[in-house]
């Protein structure tokens, strides 16, 4: 459920968002591929509703504290998602999840010494929203710099706080608009049963989802998607 | 209209008491009477003077009199009943405007009605009880020999009664947690909430189920003082949809002579939205019907259902 919301939340129970990459079609760009995406959407009966962005940085731990023990720098993640405006969340890859509040990327800046952040970094996607009847599903383009590397699909269902309980019910709703690019259960849904989702959760399938892209890029043009 | 006051007050030392403010009154009036008219006409300044000062003291005595009299009355009077019969809604009296807003009178005469209509109801289900149409109606003559004979006129049940039976209902089940509250008068208000999957807020009426509002677990059911909100829905489909469903079983768990047993069967339906995200539609096979997952879960055999594919 989104913070523009009347009610707000006393704990952090959050629906459930399952993030996952729509593969571009052969011969079509990234731009006709969304197009396609929100056509189905919208014979679905979904309505608009706004846009969304979320964005990554990366920072690695600056050589300079790493000691004689020879311990490999560590990645650090620092991300921004428009459903939550006043926060700002860092994690690292397997991790803890830090959700603190804008307040963070200024305190970055002052931690130069400690993390450095990585050049021409920064990935992000944008996109609109669409509400069918409680879910909300998200569709963006990831960019690196000027170049658009893929496309984000973002659902989330409403209703439900508990990952375990309705994934069945999310992967049907994954079906009828994807169709064969349906993704399986993303793995923050395996660890934990009956643990109540959060926000925090929704960033690591975002961070897991652009890293791939990520790695999709380094490989020389191999002509699969 | 209905009186409010009750035997807490004395009518004879209040009829008592307005006499004596009346003559409180008269006495007081009569000192600036004496003062106005000023001195009498007599012989000597001297004579004028005592007998006006004397005058004036008589009627200042007076007054001292009868305020004493009207403080001791006053005593006597006592204060009326604070207890409205309708706690609230017996404040509606308070309206002058009688014959454009009738609105007291109405509501006494529609809470006599349903009272009455509930007790007929009651003395109509035992009487169609003796002549069962099922054949084995031994069992009801047995069971009705052993249910205890003195249950009262189920309208007005001791508040205890009402909050030992809901608590038994919440040590049934285990994942489902009552909470019980009076926040308004002696109707209870109950807070289920079911697993991580909703909450309910049910308000009754002494132990018969008046409505329901069915939440999600994450969304809020307090208002902003900190009152359980009675009114506002769910922001989910999924949710106003269960609630349009309770509201259904509400109305077909109907028993007047047990109402406990309603109570416990109402609750036993509830349970079967454990699985509210997890069941598929035993008709179709399918999560999603527009959007919605099966969401009516029968009453016998509390299968799940689509809300379109039920039979």
């Amino acid at each position: 459920m989104s913070n523009s919301r009347p009610t707000t939340n006393i704990f952090a129970a959050q629906p459930i968002q399952r993030v996952s990459q729509m593969p571009v079609a052969e011969g079509k760009s990234v731009q006709q591929t969304v197009e396609l995406l929100t056509r189905k959407l919208e014979v679905l009966g979904a309505e608009k509703q706004g846009t969304f962005c979320v964005d990554c940085e990366t920072y690695h731990t600056a050589a300079s504290t790493l000691g004689s023990q020879g311990q490999t720098g560590k990645l650090m993640y620092v991300m921004h998602n428009s459903e939550y405006p006043l926060s700002c969340f860092a994690l690292f890859e397997n991790g803890p999840c830090l959700i603190a509040d804008t307040n963070f990327d200024v305190l970055m800046v002052k931690l130069k010494g400690f993390f450095q952040s990585a050049k021409a970094s920064k990935i992000e996607t944008r996109g609109t929203r669409y509400q069918y009847c409680d879910f909300l599903v998200k569709v963006g383009t990831v960019t690196m710099g000027p170049s658009a590397r893929g496309i984000s699909v973002e659902v989330e269902y409403g209703p439900c706080v508990v990952a375990s309980d309705c994934w069945s019910l999310l992967l049907e709703f994954l079906q009828s608009f994807l169709g064969s690019h349906t993704p399986g259960a993303p793995a923050v849904f395996g660890n934990r049963h009956d643990t109540v989702y959060g926000p925090a959760d929704t960033m690591v399938q975002y961070m897991e989802l652009f890293n791939k892209i990520r790695k999709q890029q380094q490989v020389p043009v191999a002509g699969i998607r | 209209m209905a009186d409010p006051l009750s035997v807490g007050v004395n009518l004879e030392a209040f009829s008592q008491a307005i006499s004596a403010i009346q003559a409180l009154r008269s006495s007081v009036s009569r000192v600036f009477d004496c003062l106005k008219d000023g001195m009498r006409n007599k012989e000597t300044l001297e004579g004028r003077e005592k007998a006006f000062i004397a005058h004036f003291q008589d009627n200042l005595h007076s007054v001292n009199r009868d305020l004493n009299e009207l403080e001791r009355l006053s005593n006597l009077v006592g204060k009326p009943s604070e207890n409205h019969p309708l706690h609230n809604s017996g404040l509606l009296s308070l309206d002058p405007v009688q014959d454009k807003t009738p609105l007291y009178s109405q509501l006494l005469q529609a809470y006599k009605w349903s009272n009455k209509l509930q007790y007929h109801a009651g003395l109509a289900s035992g009487l169609l009880n003796q002549q069962s149409l099922k054949r084995s109606a031994n069992q009801m003559g047995v069971s009705a020999k052993r249910r205890p004979k003195a249950q009262p006129t189920t309208l007005v049940l001791p508040p205890q009664y009402v909050d030992d039976v809901i608590s038994r209902i919440d040590r049934m089940f285990p994942e489902m947690s009552i909470q019980l509250s009076r926040p308004n008068g002696t109707s209870a208000m109950l807070l289920v909430t079911l697993g991580k999957v909703l909450k309910v807020i049910v308000v009754m009426r002494s132990l018969f189920i008046d409505r329901t509002i069915v939440k999600g677990y994450n969304e809020n059911v307090y208002t902003e003082d900190g009152k359980l909100d009675i009114w506002s829905k769910s922001n989910y489909q999924v949710f106003q949809k269960v609630t349009d469903h309770a509201t259904t079983a509400l109305l077909h768990y109907q028993l007047p002579q047990m109402p406990d047993v309603v109570v416990r069967s109402f609750m036993t339906w509830l349970r079967s939205y454990m699985k509210l995200f997890q069941a598929p539609c035993q008709r179709c096979g399918r999560f999603l019907q527009d959007g919605l997952p099966p969401t009516w879960r029968d009453f016998r055999t509390l299968e799940a259902f689509h809300d379109t594919c039920r039979q």
